[in-house]
């Protein structure tokens, strides 16, 4: 019998995976809850076309990340820091206040996924929601989150479920290959709003601060960083395979057959060719791993970064009187989340995929102090952008902003007419 | 008491009541340790063509910048390069507090007038100084008052200020003189807040004996970065500083290829130590005891024992003693006698009369839970280890180590930066 020899590339790609570099996780984080609800809402509604958007908008994130942990290994700083150092004050609080807006719209999203998932098996939100976030807090804040954390990143890898959906479906290619490249959709109100729902929904504020941050913690070094860009770039691309896969489930399944996802249970409907009358289990495995994930790091990510930028004291080993701000925060984001998905009536599903689209808004604030920090020759020297990668950036932050003043012009005419 | 931050960005008048410019940034002499003078202002939007405006010609500066001659009479300042430029190099950056122990940032600057000059005399971290850069400082009265409280400004004076930027060579060769001397536990946790190429440059210029001190109180990520960025020569000579139970525990956490290469570095009786250490598991005595110990031979009177402290070589390495041990010829325990004994007793007196009538003692596989409540059940400083085989002393475990495994040392208790 001959041995098998295990080539060279899969014993790296091994090394890599039992790694896991800060692109996987941001990348699993795009099958949140929110993720999930606008790819799945935009495939039902507007089918295969949809793929074009993904296509521009997973260059668009490849750019920015790479930014992000470009700055983090130079700079050895997180992006909060870089910001009041070069910025000053005024400016930093500024980013803070969008920043915390943005985080606490996608906490909303996510508590209204975990509830939702919640009612797709019976159980009221009204029991659902406070219970997950009193757990998710207690585990945080006790310290143990990082026991779970690999587990809750095993279970958004049930997000592959959708690539062998379609697999099984075998969907027209040349159809979809076509409306990949020629562009074919009618601009109105909501067909804007999922446009800048995905582009918050996978390009996140939260992301380039958590991409800059993790690097920088790390401590790599500038000769590894083609490594991280490696890293960056790969989950960037995964990430959004799947977001591509999500969308042709949901336009075959479901928008051939003129049905738009209204809700999650129709949500999971795009899995039934691949689990039948078990495609509400394998839907919500996935959602909640990924939401819960995200509960837990999201809240405490963004009071430190505030914390961090103001000089408060931060830090779970300082107890509640030696931190009020750090904890306040913290307690706010969550407590506001989960209060504002108990309003009687409110819809999850569309809170889940409208909340992106403050994302969206808020991304052109954060991608021009990125753009002027990567170029600084002070920071940066000789890493600083490439003219390719200003223009890329530039042009995706212009494209936002003229999209977001389209939205409020159609609205306003909508409005009068 | 004048605030950096309702300067900035002021018009600048003349003598005469013409605008010159608006204020950008101010120079001070960077040599001057305690209060520096501002040696020059630096404008925007300047009329007078010249960069840097001499202080000596300033009239004041609140409420409204005024220079005491006219435009075409302006002296320029020519740099020397031992200046500093406040708005540039020192607001909004981080500074270390080295009366305070701590790492803040700088939410404004505080300066005063001095006679004919301006000095900067302090450093501002508080909560009030932020809501005053954001023109904010009303809500921050206002809420005092509600809560009748009044709002804290928390100046630093500029002398116990430390500078740490690294690309800044100078003020932080200044900074290294002051940090080094904060206690060790502190240097460690200002340390653990900073930043990679900080940490680098800032632990440069230490000493091996800090350096040793430092990553004694270090977290295993720490040590790890410390001592990966430093030639293997170096590192090794640090370890040989190091306390040898600490020097184990940090070579226990590297790579067996990496720990190899740094004892064989090592001198040889220290590296013996350091292996000994790491053969036993580290949450039993053995794990956690140091094989350095103040010994003397049996059968001397009190004042032969002092002497011998005196000279040997062991007793002078060893940092912290509280007890001195009795040892025969074959490495036996035979008593254990306080320092306080020591010093009080007759230096005729045979050194057994004054040895404890009780011997605690434990074994290098006893559980470090129960090496700590005999610690604390009997008030020792420190607890013998003896190896139950052939009943000689291999080593103490300190009252330190053993609050340690009750109460986590601080930076135990951190969890990973997020941002």
């Amino acid at each position: 019998m001959k041995k098998l020899k295990i080539p060279g590339w899969i014993k790296r790609i091994g090394i890599y995976l039992a790694v896991l570099g800060p692109g996987i996780i941001t990348a699993s984080a795009d099958n949140d809850a929110p993720g999930i609800a606008t790819y799945s809402m935009a495939g039902s509604t507007y089918g295969y076309q949809f793929l074009s958007i993904i296509a521009i908008v997973t260059i668009g994130e490849i750019v920015i990340q790479e930014m992000a942990a470009r700055m983090g290994v130079v700079t050895g700083k997180g992006a909060a820091d870089l910001i009041r150092e070069r910025f000053g004050v005024k400016v930093t609080a500024f980013a803070m206040f969008s920043l915390l807006i943005a985080n606490l719209g996608t906490t909303v999203a996510q508590i209204a996924g975990i509830a939702a998932v919640a009612e797709l098996f019976g159980v009221s939100r009204y029991i659902a929601a406070p219970i997950a976030a009193v757990l998710v807090s207690l585990a945080v804040l006790k310290g143990s989150y990082k026991h779970i954390e690999k587990v809750l990143l095993a279970l958004s890898l049930f997000a592959v479920s959708y690539i062998i959906t379609v697999l099984i479906i075998n969907p027209p290619w040349g159809e979809i290959m076509k409306a990949v490249v020629i562009p074919n959709y009618s601009v109105d109100q909501a067909f804007i709003f999922a446009v800048l729902a995905t582009i918050g929904t996978t390009i996140t504020p939260w992301g380039i601060f958590y991409m800059q941050a993790s690097i920088a913690d790390k401590g790599v070094a500038l000769k590894d960083y083609k490594y991280t860009k490696v890293d960056v770039t790969f989950g960037a691309a995964w990430g959004n395979i799947i977001s591509a896969f999500i969308i042709i489930s949901t336009a075959a399944t479901l928008f051939v057959h003129g049905i738009s996802v209204e809700n999650a249970e129709q949500a999971a409907q795009a899995l039934a060719p691949l689990a039948g009358g078990a495609a509400k289990v394998l839907f919500s495995a996935g959602l909640l791993g990924a939401s819960l994930l995200a509960v837990s790091v999201l809240p405490l990510s963004t009071t430190y970064a505030f914390c961090e930028a103001f000089g408060f004291e931060r830090g779970l080993n300082r107890t509640l009187k030696e931190a009020p701000v750090f904890y306040s925060i913290y307690a706010g984001i969550i407590g506001i989340s989960v209060l504002i998905i108990l309003i009687p009536g409110i819809p999850l599903f569309p809170i889940m995929w409208l909340s992106q689209i403050i994302n969206a808004v808020l991304l052109p604030v954060l991608l021009v102090l990125v753009l002027k920090l990567s170029n600084n020759d002070h920071l940066m020297g000789k890493w600083k952008n490439k003219r390719f990668q200003n223009y890329l950036a530039i042009g995706l932050t212009v494209f936002i902003s003229l999209v977001t003043m389209a939205l409020l012009v159609v609205s306003i005419l909508d409005l009068r007419g | 008491m004048i605030y950096f931050s309702q300067l900035i960005n002021q018009q600048v008048w003349d003598g005469f009541g013409s605008v010159v410019g608006k204020l950008e940034d101010v120079l001070i002499d960077a040599t001057e340790r305690k209060m520096p003078p501002i040696v020059a202002l630096s404008l925007k939007k300047n009329v007078s063509k010249i960069s840097y405006i001499s202080a000596y010609q300033i009239a004041s500066l609140w409420p409204s910048i005024t220079l005491s001659v006219g435009i075409d009479r302006i002296k320029p300042y020519t740099p020397t390069g031992h200046e500093l430029l406040l708005l540039d190099r020192v607001l909004d950056q981080q500074i270390v507090d080295t009366e305070g122990k701590r790492l803040v940032r700088v939410n404004d600057l505080q300066l005063a007038r001095a006679g004919n000059q301006f000095v900067l005399t302090g450093v501002d971290v508080s909560g009030q100084g932020l809501l005053r850069r954001l023109g904010l400082e009303k809500i921050g009265s206002a809420m005092g008052k509600l809560f009748n409280r009044s709002p804290d400004t928390v100046v630093i004076p500029w002398e116990f200020v430390a500078s740490i930027e690294h690309d800044d060579p100078l003020r932080l060769s200044v900074s290294q003189n002051k940090i080094v001397k904060m206690p060790p536990a502190d240097i460690a946790a200002i340390v653990d807040e900073l930043d990679r190429h900080t940490t680098t440059a800032l632990l440069q210029g230490f000493t091996n004996e800090t350096l040793a001190d430092t990553l004694e109180e270090s977290s295993p990520d720490l040590q790890m970065t410390i001592l990966s960025n430093m030639s293997q020569e170096r590192a090794a000579d640090i370890l040989e500083e190091m306390d040898p139970d600490e020097a184990a525990d940090l070579l226990a956490d590297l790579p067996n290829g990496t720990s190899e290469a740094l004892l064989s570095l090592m001198e040889k009786d220290e590296a013996l130590d350091v292996r000994t250490l790491l053969t036993y598991p580290e949450d039993t005595a053995g794990g956690i005891m140091t094989t350095e110990f103040a010994h003397v031979p049996n059968n001397i009177s009190v004042q032969e024992a002092i002497d011998y402290l005196r000279k040997s070589e062991e007793a002078i390495e060893d940092e912290v003693m509280y007890y001195v041990h009795i040892l025969d010829e074959n490495q036996q325990l035979r008593g254990v006698v306080t320092l306080r004994d020591l010093v009080m007793a007759n230096p005729a007196s045979d050194l057994h009369q004054w040895e404890q009538i009780e011997q605690i003692t434990v074994e290098p596989l006893t559980p470090q839970e129960e090496v700590a409540y005999f610690i604390a059940k009997y008030d020792l400083l420190s607890i013998p280890v003896i190896d139950p085989e052939n009943n000689q002393m291999l080593g103490i475990v300190t009252v330190d180590d053993a609050i340690d495994v009750v109460l986590p040392t601080a930076w135990k208790k951190r969890l990973p930066r997020l941002f």
